[in-house]
């Protein structure tokens, strides 16, 4: 090759306290290219990027700019180098103007004794400017607050160019944009390209890489697998080079029939959570995952069941019993439990001690005089503490003093102590080392085994096709795939995740999507 | 291009700041209630007097809660600032000189917080109510708890004093000082950074902008700000009174909130803030000058601010089509 790359990143190896985030990843970007980086959630993509726009220092390894070497102390440093990233959480000052926003840190000056003044004027023509030349119809004096995300997002685009930036990264850019906004987007692209900027695009939606790209970098649990021109791979062979692992056989599971049906959801809408029709079955005896990329609708469907969002339409069966619209409160009172996402902010109460958080949801059902008996209470949090394994000095320690796992476990009492039978979990195992991470599989397992039912959210492949009995498969809002355990191939399964038709088993799902396909 | 970003028509009545409904219908009933004493040209200067103390110790704490901060020490720094002035002609210091001393100690209070929240990362409630205890606290102890009197000829006319015979003083100097920070807020960097810090610190700092700095400008400016307050305060009354600021920092805050500033977000601006502070002023008057007892003047006043407030996210709402 005879261009001199924009941007070179050699062996970079960067770990986060217990996590290997990349490992000897090596990545370049020529000028007038479109760099696709693909890879599952949790493949070290947005690290790498961190890295290259100043966020995160790497342990080792070499970053060079338009050829020199260079140290990123910070984000500023990167974008005075000329690499300017796209957050999916825009950047913008929401009650500034477009052209406040886009000269945001490097206000022109009017002229000499008036030198500490702003000039709006030339501010707002060089702003037309930048926005003419891409063909955006912004107009640089309206007020961010009022544009939409298309537009919010061509105002980054502006900024960026007009600090000349020659290096664009994209995270995730098409997400929230509609399919007309989309094109635009691509067009913008292109024209970017052919100035000669690099860019380098991050996304999740597989069919859009031949449309934008020309090259494309895998990551797979923060090792680079290849670089490849887009036009050598098909859409399969990507998903192959994502996922291809082996799924250990570390899953614990006792298999047995479902038993009675513990929950049911009928065609649940929600236009606000962004669900579609969805539909599903849960019985006991049975753990359930659910699969999909992160904002594919998975946390939203599982609070809408839960009651904690309102739904449009749809209804949901409890043990046969209608609950559609009931609180969370009622829901709890009829046997479901939720352990949700972020354990910190919505699963413990971190400043009070694990008694406190093990009886929190059961207080009504242990003391029902509403006098709380502190010797019941050290029995019932005891029995939890022994059959969880809680690694605790006491019962009376802080939560927030525990481990990742600990909590966890703490959060799982809780609901064990309401006697709750269909419990569901989101990511139950995020963030928490491989011993107790067992330790909670084996749990939900035993869990299963006494009767109860499990619906299981969760980001992290294995453990979804190791501990589910069934997967469904959740892709923009809408369940589009069902697995039974021996079809959950893990090709299968990502492919389904990111919207491929053809992955399907159920032909009604694929009527579905292959509109959306072409 | 336009209708893009603003799908709604907007009707007329949808641009007026919705205080300024409020602000009218007060008028026009104390014009009414008050059978021709309220609605005169003397009562309307004697407003503008009244309300442009509490204008310039207003303009500092809009441009804090721009920020997403707070400033609870106004009060107590606006007390201060008059103390020390009135404390150094006092001593014989000349009006000029002293007074510029009571500025100066604002600004070295307004430092001090700045100081503390934007470089220690204080949060501004709590940095600010210490400062409001230590400032308040110092002029207490400087005063020996009582009230002080000076009246050096430029320092009256600096309070009581008409331009030209005609305009008082502490409307020039509330209208001047308005003039300035008007300018520094739109017109300059400094003001564009105010409202970045609110809207989005995070991306402003990865723009390149020093947060830190233009953080603790924005207290140091509020400090200055309540120094010329304090200083027109205790030139309006030739003295200096140990707790004549007690609480004022509420009615600023009061003022800006009405004024249509929002604690999020950096929304908002200075020239709401005027329109906050006339309603709470003529507010005052009006009770007055129709006769209610002064129990139930913080009341009515109490009553009056949330309705305000309320028609304020009501119309707001509505403008944004929700």
């Amino acid at each position: 090759m005879s261009i001199a790359p924009l941007v070179r990143l050699t062996n970079i190896t960067m770990t986060f306290p217990g996590v290997r985030a990349l490992q000897n990843v090596s990545f370049d970007l020529l000028p007038g290219e479109v760099h696709v980086l693909l890879g599952e959630n949790g493949a070290g993509k947005s690290t790498l990027m961190k890295v290259l726009a100043g966020a995160y220092q790497p342990d080792s390894g070499e970053i060079e700019i338009k050829g020199h070497k260079v140290r990123l102390a910070n984000p500023q440093h990167a974008q005075q180098l000329g690499v300017s990233t796209i957050y999916q959480e825009f950047n913008l000052v929401p009650y500034l103007s477009v052209a406040q926003n886009i000269y945001l840190g490097r206000y022109p000056k009017r002229q000499a004794p008036l030198g500490f003044l702003v000039d709006h004027k030339t501010m707002r023509e060089d702003s037309r400017k930048v926005l003419n030349s891409l063909n955006m119809d912004v107009d640089p004096a309206s007020i961010v607050a009022t544009l939409g995300v298309a537009q919010q997002q061509m105002v980054e685009v502006a900024k960026a160019l007009s600090i000349d930036a020659q290096v664009l990264i994209m995270d995730e850019p098409t997400a929230t944009l509609t399919d007309r906004e989309i094109e635009k987007l691509f067009a913008m692209i292109n024209r970017l390209r052919e100035r000669g900027m690099g860019i380098i695009y991050i996304s999740h939606r597989l069919n859009e890489v031949h449309q934008v790209g020309d090259r494309v970098t895998v990551l797979r649990d923060g090792q680079l697998v290849d670089t490849r021109d887009v036009k050598d791979l098909t859409v399969d062979q990507m998903v192959h080079m994502m996922v291809g692992r082996d799924i250990s056989n570390m899953f614990p599971r006792t298999y047995q029939c479902p038993g009675e049906e513990a929950l049911r959801v009928r065609n649940l809408s929600s236009a606000r959570s962004g669900l579609k029709g969805i539909d599903l079955v849960l019985h006991t005896g049975e753990i359930v995952g659910l699969a999909g990329l992160v904002g594919s609708g998975r946390t939203e469907l599982v609070r809408a069941i839960f009651g904690a969002d309102p739904i449009d339409c749809g209804e949901i069966f409890l043990f046969g019993n209608r609950v559609t619209g009931l609180s969370p409160t009622q829901l709890v009172d009829k046997g479901m439990g939720l352990l949700p996402e972020d354990r910190k902010a919505t699963g413990l109460a971190l400043k009070l001690p694990v008694s406190e958080n093990v009886v929190m949801a059961s207080l009504q059902k242990l003391f029902p005089n509403s006098v709380v008996d502190l010797n019941k209470e050290r029995t019932v949090v005891d029995k939890y503490v022994k059959d969880l394994r809680i690694a605790t000095p006491s019962q009376k320690r802080l939560v927030q003093f525990l481990s990742g796992g600990t909590q966890q476990k703490v959060v799982m009492a809780k609901w064990l102590a309401t006697e709750s039978r269909v419990l569901i979990f989101d990511e139950p195992t995020r963030g928490i080392d491989v011993g107790a991470k067992a330790e909670i599989h084996d749990f939900m397992d035993r869990l299963v085994a006494q009767g109860a039912a499990v619906l299981m959210v969760s980001s992290d492949l294995p453990e979804v096709l190791g501990m589910s009995d069934r997967v469904y498969v959740m892709h923009e809002g809408a369940v589009v795939g069902e697995f039974a355990r021996d079809d959950a191939k893990a090709e299968r399964v990502i492919a389904c995740a990111m919207g491929r038709a053809e992955a399907t088993t159920q032909d009604q799902v694929q009527d579905d999507q292959s509109g959306r396909e072409a | 291009m336009e209708q893009t970003c603003q799908p709604v028509q907007k009707k007329w009545f949808d641009r007026v700041p919705p205080v300024l409904w409020v602000l009218s219908i007060i008028i026009i009933w104390f014009a009414v209630a008050s059978r021709g004493s309220f609605f005169t040209i003397p009562n309307f200067l004697n407003i503008a007097v009244q309300g442009s103390v509490l204008l310039i110790l207003s303009l500092g704490a809009t441009c804090v809660i721009l920020t997403e901060g707070i400033d609870l020490s106004l009060g107590s720094i606006l007390t201060l600032g008059g103390v020390i002035a009135v404390l150094a002609m006092y001593r014989g210091v000349p009006a000029i000189p002293a007074m510029l001393a009571g500025v100066a100690s604002g600004f070295l209070c307004g430092a001090i917080t700045g100081l503390l929240i934007a470089r220690g990362r204080l949060p501004p409630f709590i940095a600010t109510l210490g400062m409001s205890g230590l400032a308040a606290g110092a002029a207490v102890v400087m005063t020996n708890a009582s009230s002080i009197y000076a009246d050096p000829p430029a320092f009256v006319f600096f309070g009581s004093g008409r331009l030209f015979g005609v305009v008082p003083m502490p409307i020039v100097v509330a209208a001047l000082t308005f003039g300035v920070v008007y300018v520094i807020l739109y017109h300059t960097p400094f003001g564009h950074y105010i409202f970045s810090l609110g809207g989005n610190e995070a991306g402003a700092a990865l723009s390149g902008v020093n947060t830190v700095l233009w953080k603790f400008m924005t207290y140091l400016m509020a400090g200055g700000l309540g120094g010329v307050a304090g200083v027109l305060m205790a030139s309006r009354l030739h003295a200096a009174e140990p707790t004549i600021g007690l609480r004022w920092e509420f009615d600023a805050i009061a003022a800006t909130i009405i004024g249509g500033t929002s604690f999020e977000k950096g929304r908002g601006g200075i020239r709401g803030t005027v329109l906050g502070v006339l309603l709470l002023a003529v507010m005052r008057n009006g009770l007055n000058v129709i006769g209610i007892r002064p129990v139930y003047q913080a009341v009515i006043l109490g009553a009056v601010l949330i309705i305000a407030i309320i028609f304020d996210v009501l119309m707001k709402k509505r403008q944004e089509g929700l």
